[in-house]
């Protein structure tokens, strides 16, 4: 029962956690943006404009809920709470920190679920996130829209290939696909005696495909083919308003949040602390933020500087560059590990 | 017929990533420098003789103007923002106007009417800021456009300079 409880308190601290890191990701990214082009950025709403989001969200709800004569209702309605509930649902593997305590023998680890199939619930969630895009895009009956979520559909499936085939190589490495056993690995031990023993340096061809990837799979620039406001309007929200419109941007955000964590998880030790092995918990849970909010930073960073790909580009890149590599990646280290 | 020689790719270039970081680092070392924005109105515009705002009619110190009535800024007004009524006065000058009205909605700031003035009576002022509820509020007659010369000082003191050359030698 108390077990229950602790799981309940901890599906509602990080629901509440990821929604307020959506809001603040927004707030970041109209700071970083502004920063970037030396300008100050929103600065009314509260000290140095932190309660930006918050007036953002009011004026979301207080807009005119508006369906177009023409589309298909209920999948409009459906199809932005898609989009947020794949994000939002996806997080609920991933381990934020180590072990907290103990409730009747039952160790309670900072994650929603430890599930041990990790990963591939992240992947299987996440993917249905593009249902979201796409019904959106077709039910709002819009040619732009419909170019848009047609092309963010595309774009999606063809860099998730490369994506799993990256994780896959750091779970023939870590021989599981649960997420906490996979930081546990790399908390363990270190490699050569002076680094930490993160699957970067093992892999560092499967990193830098999984960062590129994660910008293509979150519809990020320079890969945002979904919204591309020079092209299509606005892509497949062009006809979506009020609170709908808002959810389609908390599932972006917390999709890039969930990436991030990802990225970390594999890839950087997740919560673990370089030569501090059995770090407390709040330490570990600090060193998963700072590392998280790295990943989120470069998501803004690359944004705020690189111009969009062309679209043939950018499929020419997913199936004829990164798909090679990537299975060339796995192939490599299924070699290493049968020697 | 020209013919544009592409620069070959090195691989590095080909590879995209490493550019990638350049351009990374450029928008990196941008972020901490100094916004080049201003806080508009917290932080006032900054205003020197230069600054063409709108324009104004100079006022003597003994409370007469200087305009009169000539037509010349009004004709030299390319937007046709200038309505002016001529009457005459007891004045030595004998004419002044009696209506002169500067439609701002029509005013570009251009300044032609200062350079066309021959009586040193219109100036562009530092004034830019210009808001209203009403089409016609924003139609600014003889009183609103009325400031002293002293409020003008900088202004005349900077046309006088660069118009040094041809007004030594005018008759007034």
């Amino acid at each position: 029962m108390t077990v229950l409880l602790a799981s309940l308190i901890k599906v509602v601290v990080i629901f509440g956690a990821m929604m307020s890191a959506a809001g603040l990701a927004t707030l970041a990214e109209r700071k970083v943006s502004a920063w970037i082009q030396h300008r100050i950025g929103p600065n009314r709403v509260g000290p140095f404009g932190a309660l930006q989001p918050l007036a953002d969200g009011v004026k979301f709800i207080f807009k005119e809920e508006f369906v177009p004569e023409s589309a298909t209702r209920w999948l409009f309605i459906l199809a932005p709470a898609i989009s947020a509930m794949a994000a939002l649902m996806s997080v609920a593997v991933i381990p934020f920190g180590g072990l907290i305590g103990e409730i009747d023998g039952t160790p309670i680890y900072l994650s929603i679920a430890d599930l041990d199939i990790g990963a591939l619930w992240i992947v299987a969630i996440g993917g249905l996130g593009i249902y979201g895009v796409i019904l959106g895009g077709w039910a709002s009956n819009s040619k732009y829209s419909l170019f848009g979520g047609l092309r963010a559909s595309a774009q999606m499936i063809s860099y998730e290939l490369s994506l799993l085939l990256c994780i896959l190589a750091i779970a023939a490495m870590s021989d599981t696909l649960n997420l906490r056993d996979i930081v546990e690995l790399q908390n363990s031990n270190t490699l050569l005696g002076f680094l930490p023993a993160w699957n970067i340096f093992y892999q560092p061809l499967a990193f830098v495909l999984f960062v590129v990837c994660t910008f293509a799979e979150t519809n990020r620039h320079p890969f945002d083919f979904a919204e591309c406001e020079s092209e299509l309007v606005g892509g497949f929200h062009t006809e979506y308003s009020s609170m709908k419109f808002a959810l389609f941007f908390i599932g972006e955000y917390c999709a890039m949040i969930v990436m991030a964590c990802l990225t970390v998880t594999l890839f950087l030790g997740g919560y673990s602390v370089p030569f501090w092995e059995d770090a407390p918990w709040y330490i570990g849970l600090g060193a998963f933020v700072v590392k998280a909010a790295f990943f989120m930073f470069l998501f803004l960073w690359v944004r705020w500087s690189l111009p969009r790909f062309r679209y043939d580009q950018l499929m020419d890149l997913g199936w004829k560059v990164f798909l090679p590599l990537a299975l060339a990646n796995v192939l490599l280290t299924g070699l290493f590990i049968l020697l | 017929m020209v013919i544009v020689k592409r620069k070959e790719l090195t691989l590095a270039e080909k590879l995209y990533l490493p550019e990638v970081v350049r351009g990374l680092r450029i928008t990196l070392a941008k972020m901490f420098k100094k916004p080049s924005t201003r806080q508009y109105p917290e932080e006032p515009l900054i205003k020197t003789e230069v600054t063409r705002g709108q324009p104004r009619l100079a006022v003597n110190e003994d409370d007469t103007i200087r305009c009169v009535s000539c037509g010349m800024c009004e004709i030299a007004c390319p937007a046709y923002a200038i309505t002016i009524d001529g009457g005459e006065t007891d004045r030595f000058i004998e004419r002044e106007p009696k209506r002169f009205d500067i439609d701002f909605l029509r005013c570009i700031l251009c300044g032609f009417c200062e350079e066309a003035c021959p009586k040193d009576a219109i100036f562009m002022s530092d004034e830019l800021e210009l808001a209203d509820t009403t089409r016609k509020g924003l139609i600014y007659n003889i009183d609103r456009l009325k400031r002293p010369v002293s409020a003008l000082k900088k202004r005349i003191d900077y046309v006088k300079k660069i118009n040094d050359r041809w007004r030594t030698s005018s008759s007034t």
